[in-house]
């Protein structure tokens, strides 16, 4: 309950922030701090310096950038994230799906980047980006640079951030007519922890030309090759995506603890894939 | 003994004016305001803060506390271990007989840790974070031992042994045995077996953890408690002795407690370890726990492992009685164990008229946290095991499981009902009750729509669960467990007095945790003196050196709505033959003829012949010479009322007697959706009909019926409390023990069928528990879910992972039986 | 608020309408800002790891567990805390009276908490249903009420529908 002792620093601008991140190695992050607060409480983590970038402007807005990627800034705070015309229009299941993150005192300070940043199995955000197909975009002391979400999530807390380095923002590609989004969790009552995710974004046309399937709640997202492979050709019919739903669970590695164990998990997973197609391609966009 | 030797009272013919209203709380002004003293809001000057050093491991010996180079940190004022405590107290009073009475109990592990979690040491410094932060840097060299977790391999002989002194786990063995079992099985038409049921851990988790400030004041030597414990009286007779104290140097003091369920009542250990701390650092002591803290080293409900059962049953129906070998997991230290070796007879026969009935059972120690009288205590376990066996009888049977019921209840015209061990049900009526939850959720709907979902992938379930609430226990029941236990009876006491200026106020024995003391006190004490609620003040809390009390003293166990109640009542009684006294003389009328209304004593017929109470106190405490002698020596104005429970000692050979004065009862009924393809069990009707004497205050009554159900729903679909095979506790924290949250809480349907208690000063029964009826009423209705799937529950606790095995993989032996002639 | 790391910085945050100077260890939560160095003790800490909302107050407007918020990062708020519903030797105000009229409350330790979600979400959500207010009060426990009474009150106070 009681936190160990560190420095606090806020930036204003977004170089400062970097600054602070270079100069001082065992720095953290500080946004919404929904969970690095019982990180921080727990003596899980033991930072030098913590910089609050929470009200760095540059991290903070939602627009739609000249390639049509909606650009959304780590900073952005799940209640403001739920309620952008923007998303609600492009992303309404991100925005549906925000809107029921834990509960209203954690939407109301919690923030994209804390969620993709902190790794954290179970979170809400990672297997979506990385069935969107998202882009991070990534500022350090080299610059910026931008890398796919698949690949950003290396271990559970661990991803590809360098030193110094800061996401800055999530790009999500703009969605084809013809493209659907599913995202279905099994969860340990309302809004509550999960056991199970899965996310899908799937391109239907009378027949399912691309699917792209991620099961979270593994150690990692995890892609779904087998599953999207026997999706693809087929009509998207409830027997055809219950079909290929058996082929779920590549590559997934789920723990065995207290709340389930891995063999549940797996098995929940695959329903969950299953109910992620089958909403995307019933055009949940 | 027979029911018609129990004492009966008078009702007061005044009864009615506010007892029945739902009277707004008193307590609510302050708390709505944030402006409730809780133990941790309060400061005291000088204090230092107390962190406690706690074992890694389940099972070790300690081989070397180190605390120098804590007590090197600038502001760090003492520091504590178990060698001092050793030296320093005698190890606690045991309520076990013989080998388990040898457990050596300390406030800090001496020699050995017994479970992880279990304090060390204890760091006293200026502030918080100085002391956490100290007592990090307390060094303890263990020798880890191998743990034992596991209820039945704890009996095993090969088994770590956890208290050396006792030679096993077993802390206590006793055999209920009542009728003939052996000959009911022998010719019952049919017998339905039941190998193997389990109730599992899991805790009421108060919001408030525990917290006290302790000072031990060298001058008076007067140990001054300011603390959320419950039952303060408990604690004092074992911290007494331990600290070689008077029991009258430690004086408990509460205003708020933020809950408690049974959970704050195991606490004297960490109270006698800020006291040797106080008096150590001359300084106050205060401690708040966190609520990891809370979950490792409070205190946990009992978990309880039920095998070998068997059910006789006729071809018509009558169950004739049931025979179970139970095992009573309390965790590393028995503290109010074994008691509930006893407690859980109270019920023996749950709601039903069973005559031959067997429970051979074992208190038995693990390397877990100690368990505490959570609420239920005891009888919660038994009357699951109960529901359970009368759910598969009907299943297993192919009886409906209302008529079942029905055909078995104790009737209405039963009562006062004789148990075969001895306790007196003191009224009841079950089938209505049941016949009302039935209605509630308008069951025949239910069953229709139950038809229309088969197939579709979601199961409708309806489920009832029938439990007792008893009430008002004679502590003589401790002799069943240890004959040699002074204890008998229960009572508590209350002060009632006129203040100097005619004002009415109260003091009571009880500690009160959100039940309402105040207001319902008000309300009978206000239509004893004809005045409303809000000219009683009833002193919020308790304290020990202003309250009164006896032995038992305290909220638990359901039983103030008699003990509490009948106290102030009595006492109430008291000052109005007082208040009639002076004005009977000073008016010149008979009492008969004086009426008491609104603050003022009055001739009947003759209104202008009238004293105010404020006129009444004046005679009384300024103006005694005004009085003539005889008066002025008889009345005080001030009286204390012990109310006693009408019972005698029980037979401790027979381990029979009347066990408890009231039983208030439950009847729940339930409706789930299981989704087949997950397991995902959720509720989509509730009612509870709970019936519980003389309702004094409606709404307090469904609060406490509400706020007991929510404690079922969320422990049989959600919370539990979980070791792995080196007794480390899984889930230590509110991130993964799983509280319930609103979403989740059914809006219950309730009703009240009152049936007044021939036994208590009111009519009123003891309720607050609840008795589980959502565990009973929930595993019938996932049973009822899973009908013709050969599945068996027989688990208390069914998160979505249990339910969707039961579903998706029966296993190789089915988990009931049945032998028929 | 400065750009230089340190251990303490100077806040000023306005609480229930009076503003305060002061300066704050780093590592204080906003909880304990409240409870210890203001004084305010109706906010309530029931747990360790956010889950339970005891410690819920008003910062900005939105309803958020104090006990998940460093006090320097309030700095410059508006704070609202359960002691500046009404005044403190006055009458309560409505949604404090609505919960002694449907008795919300037992022990009253969750009270505090489960009075600013509310506020909050009435505030944002006017005329919530009933499984509004249940949801919407999703990150506060309550142990002793079972919730019932706590979810009529609140929902007697919005004047919304039942469903």
């Amino acid at each position: 309950m009681l936190l160990p002792e560190f420095e606090y620093a806020r930036p204003e601008t977004l170089e400062e922030a970097v600054a602070l991140l270079a100069a001082h190695r065992n720095a953290r992050v500080l946004a919404g701090g929904q969970t690095l607060l019982n990180a921080l409480k727990l003596r899980l983590v033991k930072p030098e310096v913590l910089v609050d970038v929470s009200r760095v402007e540059a991290l903070r807005g939602i627009r739609v950038d000249e390639q049509g990627r909606l650009e959304i800034g780590a900073a952005v705070i799940y209640d403001e994230l739920a309620a952008d015309p923007l998303v609600r229009e492009r992303q309404p299941v991100l925005a549906e799906m925000t809107s029921r993150i834990v509960d209203r005192q954690v939407r109301a300070r919690g923030t994209v980047g804390g969620n993709v940043c902190l790794a954290d199995p179970t979170s809400n955000y990672p297997p979506l980006f990385v069935a969107l197909d998202a882009v991070l975009r990534v500022r350090g002391p080299e610059g910026v640079r931008e890398t796919p979400a698949e690949g950003f999530f290396l271990a559970p807390y661990v991803t590809a951030l360098g030193p110094g380095e800061l996401l800055e923002a999530v790009l999500l590609p703009p969605l084809a007519d013809d493209e659907g989004v599913g995202y279905e969790s099994l969860q340990v009552g309302t809004d509550s922890w999960a056991l199970a995710r899965a996310a899908a974004l799937v391109r239907a046309n009378g027949t399912i030309r691309s699917a792209r399937v991620v099961l979270g709640c593994g150690s990692v997202p995890v892609r779904q090759p087998a599953m999207e492979a026997a999706l693809v050709g087929r009509e998207p019919t409830e027997e055809a995506i219950a079909a290929a739903a058996e082929l779920a669970g590549e590559d997934f590695e789920p723990p065995t603890d207290v709340h389930a164990t891995a063999e549940y998990r797996t098995a929940m997973a695959r329903v969950m894939a299953r109910r992620a197609v089958l909403a995307a391609t019933r055009g949940s966009r | 003994m027979s029911p018609a030797q129990l004492e009966t009272w008078e009702r007061p013919a005044t009864l009615e004016r506010s007892v029945g209203q739902s009277v707004p709380r008193k307590e609510d002004g302050r708390l709505v305001k944030g402006q409730g003293a809780f133990t941790d809001d309060l400061w005291m000057h000088r204090m230092g803060h107390v962190h406690f050093v706690r074992s890694p491991h389940a099972h070790a010996r300690i081989v070397d506390v180190d605390v120098s180079a804590a007590l090197r940190v600038p502001g760090v004022y003492a520091t504590l271990t178990g060698e001092e405590v050793r030296r320093l107290t005698d190890r606690y009073l045991q309520i076990a007989p013989e080998p388990g009475g040898r457990a050596k109990d300390y406030c800090l592990a001496v020699d050995k840790v017994r479970y992880a979690g279990e304090p060390v040491a204890a760091v006293l410094a200026e502030t918080r974070e100085l002391a956490r932060d100290a007592a990090a840097l307390v060094e303890v060299e263990y020798e880890p031992l191998p743990a034992v977790v596991d209820t039945l391999e704890a009996c095993e002989p090969d088994a770590p042994v956890i208290h050396t002194e006792i030679g096993s786990n077993v802390g206590w063995h006793g055999v209920y045995d009542f009728g003939d079992v052996d000959w009911a099985l022998e010719h019952a038409d049919h017998v339905v077996r039941i190998p193997h049921l389990h109730f599992h851990r899991f805790s009421s988790t108060p919001l408030e953890c525990n917290a006290a400030i302790v000072n031990w004041d060298p001058g008076t030597g007067q140990i001054i408690i300011e603390s959320n414990q419950q039952m303060p009286q408990f604690a004092a007779m074992f911290m007494a002795p331990a600290l070689g104290v008077r029991t009258d140097q430690l004086v408990f003091r509460a205003q708020d407690i933020g809950g408690a369920f049974g959970i704050k009542l195991t606490s004297y250990t960490y109270l006698t370890a800020l006291a040797l701390l106080s008096r150590k650092a001359n300084r106050p002591a205060k401690w708040t726990e966190y609520r990891s803290e809370h979950l490792i080293g409070s205190a946990h409900g009992n978990e309880r492992t039920f095998t070998d059962i068997e059910v006789p049953v006729t071809a018509d129906g009558e169950i004739l009685g049931f025979k179970a070998n139970a095992y009573d997991d309390v965790g590393a230290f028995m503290r109010y164990e074994p008691l509930g070796g006893v407690i859980f007879s109270q019920v023996l026969p749950g709601c039903y008229r069973f005559k031959h009935m067997r429970v051979d059972y074992r208190t038995v120690v693990t390397n877990k946290t100690p368990v505490g009288p959570n609420r239920g205590y005891s009888r919660l376990q038994h009357l699951w095991m109960i529901e359970r066996i009368v759910d598969l009888v009907a299943h297993e049977l192919g009886f409906d499981p209302v008529e079942l019921r029905k055909r078995n209840y104790i009737r209405r015209e039963d009562f006062p009902y004789e148990t075969p061990n001895g306790c007196v049900y003191d009224s009841g009526d079950y089938h209505a009750m049941l016949d009302r939850a039935l209605e509630l959720i308008d069951v025949d709907a239910w069953r229709e729509r139950q038809k229309a979902a088969e197939g579709t992938g979601r199961r409708i379930g309806i489920g009832i669960g029938s439990t007792l609430d008893s009430g008002t226990s004679n502590f003589g029941q401790a002799r069943i467990i240890n004959k040699n236990l002074p204890y008998s009876g229960n009572g508590e006491a209350a002060i009632c007095k006129l203040d100097l200026h005619g004002e009415v106020s109260v003091a009571l024995g009880t500690v009160p945790q959100g039940q309402g003391h105040e207001t319902t006190t008000a309300q009978v004490v206000a239509d004893v003196l004809g005045i409303t609620p809000d000219e009683v003040l009833v002193r919020p809390g308790h304290d020990s050196a202003r309250n009164s009390y006896t032995a038992f003293s305290g909220t638990y166990a359901s039983q103030f709505a008699v003990t509490g109640i009948g106290a102030a009542l009595g006492a109430a009684r008291a000052v109005r033959d007082d208040i009639l006294e002076v004005a009977s003389c000073v008016l010149e009328a008979p009492k008969e003829e004086l009426l008491l209304y609104g603050g003022t004593v009055s001739v009947e017929g003759d209104e202008d012949r009238a004293l105010t109470f404020a006129e009444i106190a004046n005679l009384v405490y300024a103006n005694q010479g005004s009085l003539p002698p005889e008066i002025a020596d008889a009345v005080t104005l001030n009286r204390r009322f012990v109310y006693r429970a009408p019972f005698r000692v029980p037979d401790w050979r027979s381990k029979s007697g009347s066990l408890t004065l009231t039983y208030a009862s439950q009847i729940h009924a339930c409706v789930v959706e299981i989704e087949e393809e997950t397991g995902r069990t959720r509720i989509l009707d509730y009612a509870a009909v709970d019936e519980c004497g003389t309702v004094i205050n409606p709404q307090i009554v469904e609060g406490q019926v509400h706020g007991a159900a929510a404690h079922g729903v969320a422990a049989v679909l959600q919370e539990t409390l979980e070791y792995d095979a080196d007794g480390q506790l899984l889930n230590g924290t509110f991130w993964d023990y799983h509280v319930i949250s609103p979403p989740d809480t059914p809006m219950f349907k309730t009703d009240n069928i009152p049936c007044p208690s021939p036994f208590t000063p009111t009519g009123s029964k003891g309720m607050g528990e609840g008795g589980g009826g959502p565990l009973h009423a929930v595993c019938s209705a996932i049973q009822d879910a899973l009908r013709g799937t050969g599945a068996v529950v027989t688990d208390s606790h069914n998160p979505m992972e249990r339910v969707w095995r039961l579903l998706h993989e029966p296993p190789s032996e089915r988990g009931v039986e049945v032998r028929s002639r | 608020m400065s750009v230089t790391p340190a251990t303490t910085h100077a806040i000023t945050v306005t609480v229930n309408g009076t503003t305060y100077e002061q300066a704050v260890q780093a590592r204080q939560l906003l909880v304990h800002f409240l409870r210890d160095t203001l004084g305010l003790r109706g906010t309530h800490i029931g747990c360790d790891s956010g889950n339970c909302g005891a410690c819920t107050v008003i910062v900005d407007g939105k309803a958020v567990k104090s006990c998940m918020q460093l006090a320097v990062q309030a700095d410059g708020r508006e704070i609202e805390t359960v002691e500046g519903l009404s005044d403190p030797l006055g009458p309560p105000d409505p949604l404090q009276a609505a919960f002694t009229r449907h008795h919300a409350l037992q022990c009253g330790y969750c009270t505090p908490g489960m009075l600013m979600s509310a506020k909050a979400l009435l505030e944002e959500r006017p005329e919530p249903t009933v499984d509004e207010v249940r949801r919407g009060l999703k990150g506060n426990i309550c142990r002793c009420t079972g919730y019932v009474n706590i979810v009529r009150a609140v929902h007697e106070v919005g004047g919304g529908p039942e469903a």
